[in-house]
């Protein structure tokens, strides 16, 4: 795949090769997620569960531009993704190869079949796994934003989590530890407005997520998260007061998880007409139009997009699947130093 | 581009006492007045007789003292009906005194007594007492109890109990996940939780600007969507009225209040600290602030004692306390195989979980 490049950091807005790499990374996205959970899964053909970011690709895509891809250690930004983030992932450079190997259990998948869903991370790629335990990234993303400014890089750290994690007690500490410490750090929330059944209203007394900012002494920006040039303004500032050495900031983008909490939740606790409204904000959708709009695509374009991609996904299902299973005796391997995980640092 | 690796300084600009407003009558009469004095002085005297008791040897454990901060406990407390639940944390001798727990009882407790609270199990103010005083016993994990106390607010109204919880947090102990978890759960909730922020400036060494990067937790109460109120805390009666507002809102179905009182830590985060760490003008600053004082030149000024009964006053409660702990002194540790006694539920341990 072709990925996007590095950041701009909110200096000026996205060129017409960056505005047309968001949208293939969004239709990307949603359509290997979708092949993941509507197909493979119901096929039996993946390992675990399925949690997919269907609906809420503008967040992950407009915040993952900002990413700084140089490949030398010591200048890229490292991310945080949540398990909703896949286009992080592959803007990062992980395959989608890579990617389906994960969710089947291969070998070769970034845990190499030890664990299956978003599960993952790759050094090499800046990707920190993400923890199960929500919330759990926080304190650890605080701490590798310490260690650039030990360092005295402007390195950034992107942590993405959802509007649930933030009523989560390491969600908290972490950020107030980043806010005290004034760490290079963007927090990103995917206020999908639903934690697995709980509603927003259930799980937090003030309107907004970025509410939430000004009890850590940080600034916090609400944008529609829909809208995947808002996300792309907002979170380039907050990438510029990062690396400037201002401190975080929390971004929030709020949209609407068009799925269950994952492929087995029919999300039969979600109005159907909540879910009938925001099918009409799909951020893809939007984003073609205005691109359309501005005449950077046209009809045909799109269809020949949207046929490249199932054929990109086509092979990287058929690459998946020829991939060999781990061996039992390789489980041991990477549970000490020295024993084969040593990528891992 | 590289970024500055360098230290920052820590500006404790902060941290020193602003000019102080004068005390004013929240409309007390004066027996009220009087009480509230009377516990002021006790909590100072049963803590000066500790610290005497630990440099003796005699305390098992540690002691953690509440010298300038007097005025947070026993405002608080004074402010709230008998019945409504309240745990303090270390530093609230004043709480739990304000409740009716006695000197006595609590020399016991500290020097780890068979007749103690906790039958010379545990020392300082690790101890409740849910029948009588409607006391939780503190949880030495800061934060912890914010969660309880937010769980005894949600058993008041699911009770249909017009009561009102209250529980205490040092400014160190808002960064712990608890706090979060708590505070956040009462505020969705709209429990009737009262949390008393006691910003005392330093979390045993680490001081607020290293803490938390507000200037006062009132801030904090938006973040939450709840009702917060700074207060100082050096004015006993200005604790007072504050958390009488946030009783009534409690009780009236408002929700919970964030009430930040400021003071300062005038000791060692425990009596073996020598706060070395702390700059001496910032004691000195804040030694103008003493919350007894500045309540007896209110009781003077305005009347309602002269000079004299105050020391006379604080002669007669001396008097007592010495007496509470020599009694104490002499009163037996447990015996070995008491050790076992209430490990497991059984006859003679029994306690209720909510109070009459």
């Amino acid at each position: 795949m072709s990925a996007p490049k590095g950041a701009r950091a909110g200096e000026r807005g996205p060129d017409r090769a960056d505005l047309l790499a968001m949208l293939y990374t969004m239709k990307l996205t949603r359509a290997l997620e979708e092949r993941i959970e509507r197909r493979l899964y119901r096929q039996g053909k993946i390992v675990g569960g399925v949690y997919v970011g269907r609906g809420q690709e503008a967040i992950s895509v407009g915040a993952g531009m900002h990413i700084r891809r140089t490949g030398d250690p010591a200048r890229d930004d490292v991310v945080f993704p949540s398990h909703r983030d896949m286009a992080v992932f592959l803007m990062q450079g992980i395959e989608p190869r890579r990617v389906l190997a994960q969710y089947m259990g291969r070998r070769t998948g970034p845990t190499r079949g030890r664990d299956g869903n978003m599960h993952m991370g790759d050094m090499t790629h800046r990707v920190v796994s993400f923890i199960s335990h929500l919330g759990d990234t926080i304190p650890v993303a605080a701490g590798c934003a310490l260690t650039f400014r030990m360092h005295g890089t402007d390195q950034v750290c992107f942590a993405f989590f959802g509007d649930g994690t933030t009523s989560r007690g390491d969600w908290h500490s972490g950020v107030n530890l980043a806010a005290v410490q004034r760490l290079p750090v963007v927090f990103i929330c995917n206020n999908n407005q639903y934690a697995y059944s709980t509603p927003l209203a259930r799980q937090m007394a003030v309107a907004r997520v970025a509410d939430r900012a000004v009890g850590y002494g940080i600034p916090g920006e609400s944008v529609d998260g829909n809208d995947v040039l808002a996300v792309h303004d907002a979170v380039g500032r907050a990438v510029a007061r990062a690396r400037a050495g201002v401190g975080p900031t929390l971004v929030e983008g709020v949209t609407f998880r068009m799925t269950g909490h994952s492929a087995h939740d029919d999300a039969g606790y979600v109005p159907d007409a909540t879910l009938e409204e925001w099918r009409g904000r799909d951020p893809i959708a939007r984003f073609a139009g205005q691109l359309e709009t501005r005449g950077l695509v046209d009809r045909a374009g799109l269809v020949e997009l949207d046929r490249r991609i199932e054929q990109e996904i086509d092979t990287a299902v058929g690459g998946a699947e020829s991939d060999p299973w781990p061996a039992p005796e390789e489980c041991l391997e990477g549970v000490y130093h020295g024993t084969g995980g040593d990528a891992w640092r | 581009m590289k970024r500055s690796g360098a230290k920052a300084t820590i500006d404790l600009a902060g941290l020193y006492p602003g000019p102080a407003r004068p005390i004013a009558n929240p409309g007390l009469t004066r027996d009220q007045l009087l009480e509230i004095h009377r516990l002021l002085r006790l909590n100072r005297i049963v803590e000066d007789k500790l610290s005497a008791l630990y440099r003796q040897g005699h305390i098992t454990g540690g002691f953690f003292s509440s010298l300038g901060q007097e005025a947070i406990s026993v405002g608080t407390a004074f402010a709230l009906r008998p019945d409504d639940p309240l745990a303090p944390m270390i530093r609230n001798i004043g709480s739990v005194l304000a409740r009716g727990v006695t000197p006595g009882d609590l020399f016991l407790q500290y020097l780890a007594r068979r007749d103690g609270p906790t039958r010379g199990r545990d020392g300082t103010l690790h101890f409740g007492n849910v029948e009588r005083f409607a006391l939780i016993g503190p949880i030495s994990h800061l934060g912890t109890l914010i969660p309880v106390m937010a769980g005894a607010a949600l058993a008041a109204r699911m009770r249909g109990e017009d009561r009102v919880a209250l529980t205490y947090i040092g400014d160190g102990g808002t960064s712990t996940g608890d706090f979060h978890e708590g505070f956040n759960l009462a505020a969705v909730l709209r429990l009737p939780l009262i949390l008393v922020v006691e910003n005392n400036g330093y979390a045993y060494s680490t001081p607020l600007p290293r803490q938390v990067a507000i200037a006062s937790f009132a801030e904090k109460g938006p973040a939450y969507g709840v009702a917060a109120e700074s207060v100082d805390g050096t004015d006993v009666l200005a604790v007072y009225a504050a958390t009488r507002r946030a009783a009534d809102r409690g009780r009236r179905g408002e929700g919970p209040t964030l009430l930040e009182c400021r003071a300062f830590r005038m000791k060692g985060h425990a009596e073996h600290d020598d706060m070395r760490y702390v700059p001496k003008d910032l004691i000195e600053a804040w030694k103008n602030r003493d919350p007894i004082d500045r309540f007896e030149a209110f009781l003077v000024a305005e009347g309602h004692l002269r000079r004299a009964d105050l020391e006379t006053a604080a002669a007669t409660l001396s008097r007592g306390v010495d007496a509470a702990a020599e009694t104490a002194l002499a009163a037996p540790l447990p015996e070995p195989h008491e050790a076992l006694g209430g490990v497991l539920c059984e006859p003679g341990f029994e306690k209720p979980w909510w109070p009459a």
